[in-house]
């Protein structure tokens, strides 16, 4: 009996070092938040969640940011991810040039995003943006990053932003 | 009927020891980078693993673990999957420990992977008893530790201080390209004073082998070879039928 207990518990131990070594949580609440995740106990903060969407829509990326890392402080929510990363996307857009350090941000948000997501795959219904998939986010972001002979086309001064 | 060993405590080989050395496997790993930039957590490398098992062959030679003790044929199933979970354990464990006492990179993580392979050879080859195998691994360790997580982190913390001017005093000349280390939060020292001083304590609590506990019930004087100790085990155990 107690060789038993010993065994199962030195095992749940064992796969929870094993877990924490796969996922590699940064801060004590992405490795709480992760472990709840992983049993399906995990949600995010409604309020901060609409509040950031909300500071998104205003253009009020940093604002925004903020709210959304309080509404899913373990980066587990697939949904309040691609809003960080198409915050970063929005605000590291530039008619001339993209700011690379946003737009790097933003690319590994949205992977992280992808990664999480069910079956890797995101849909955002959001009229009010016109990426509604992760996949579509984490292209434009790609390209923003890539340096080529289309960054010197004097055409891309009529781009828009997305 | 037949009296079995009764072997080693149950509950300190199915909870004590599995537990502790999986901690000590957990935290091993942990680092917490002085940038603020969140935890880390380190995998062993491959040189670990090896060393791991060169530490566990220094320990069979010195009785200091019996894996006999652990898992062998008159135990029953149960038992044997504790003994081998403690034995799993133990291995992660030493690979761990081993890479938390390593300098991360340059010039000082190959020179102290090079040193610990030559002392753990070195140990394996003196045969050093249990007791004097401890005393062994307390001082490679707490040396190990004290380069690292002190000279070293005294060496590149950017406060200075008494420890960085002694060190840059007398490594004058040496560029310190040389010794690239890669600084830690000060979280990550006590983390790593606690993951040694628990491994160590966990490796006193091993079961100790058969011989050694009849050992002490053997008249003074007599030779303990193999073959004697096998004698007195059937005698006593002919006495307990």
């Amino acid at each position: 009996m107690i060789r038993g207990a010993g065994l199962l518990l030195t095992a749940l131990y064992a796969a929870f070092i094993t877990w924490v070594y796969a996922h590699q949580p940064r801060t004590v609440a992405q490795l709480t938040g992760g472990m709840a995740a992983s049993v399906g106990a995990y949600q995010v903060d409604r309020n901060s969640f609409n509040q950031g969407v909300q500071f998104f829509r205003n253009e009020q990326f940093e604002e925004a940011r903020a709210a959304l890392g309080r509404a899913d402080p373990a980066r587990q929510d697939a949904t309040t991810q691609f809003y960080v990363a198409y915050s970063y996307y929005r605000q590291g857009w530039g008619r001339m040039y993209n700011d690379d350090a946003l737009f790097a941000k933003g690319l590994e948000t949205v992977q992280h995003a992808i990664a999480i997501a069910p079956g890797n795959r995101l849909d955002v219904p959001d009229p009010g943006i016109e990426m509604r998939t992760a996949d579509e986010l984490r292209a434009e972001l790609s390209r923003g990053l890539t340096k080529d002979a289309s960054d010197l086309n004097p055409m891309r001064f009529l781009a828009r932003r997305k | 009927m037949t009296a079995r060993w009764p072997g080693p405590d149950a509950v300190r080989e199915s909870f004590t020891l599995p537990l502790l050395f999986l901690s000590v496997a957990a935290a091993g790993g942990f680092r917490m980078p002085s940038g603020g930039t969140g935890m880390q957590f380190l995998p062993p490398p491959v040189m670990a693993l090896v060393l791991a098992v060169l530490l566990m062959a220094v320990m069979v030679r010195a009785g200091l673990l019996a894996p006999a003790v652990l898992v062998g044929e008159d135990r029953t199933g149960l038992e044997n999957a504790t003994g081998a979970a403690v034995l799993a354990a133990l291995f992660v464990g030493s690979a761990q420990v081993i890479q938390c006492l390593a300098p991360e990179s340059g010039l000082l993580h190959l020179l102290y992977y090079t040193f610990m392979t030559i002392l753990l050879w070195n140990t394996l080859a003196a045969a050093p008893d249990r007791m004097r195998l401890l005393h062994s691994l307390f001082v490679i360790f707490g040396s190990a530790f004290l380069l690292k997580y002190v000279a070293l982190a005294s060496l590149y913390d950017p406060e200075g201080g008494v420890m960085r001017r002694v060190l840059t005093t007398l490594l004058e000349g040496v560029a310190l390209g040389t010794l690239q280390h890669a600084p830690f939060a000060p979280v990550t020292g006590y983390v790593a004073f606690f993951v040694v001083l628990v491994y160590l304590v966990a490796l006193t609590l091993l079961p100790r082998a058969r011989t050694a506990l009849l050992a002490p019930r053997m008249e003074p004087g007599l030779v303990a070879d193999a073959e004697q100790v096998r004698l007195v085990e059937t005698r006593e155990r002919t006495d307990i039928t």
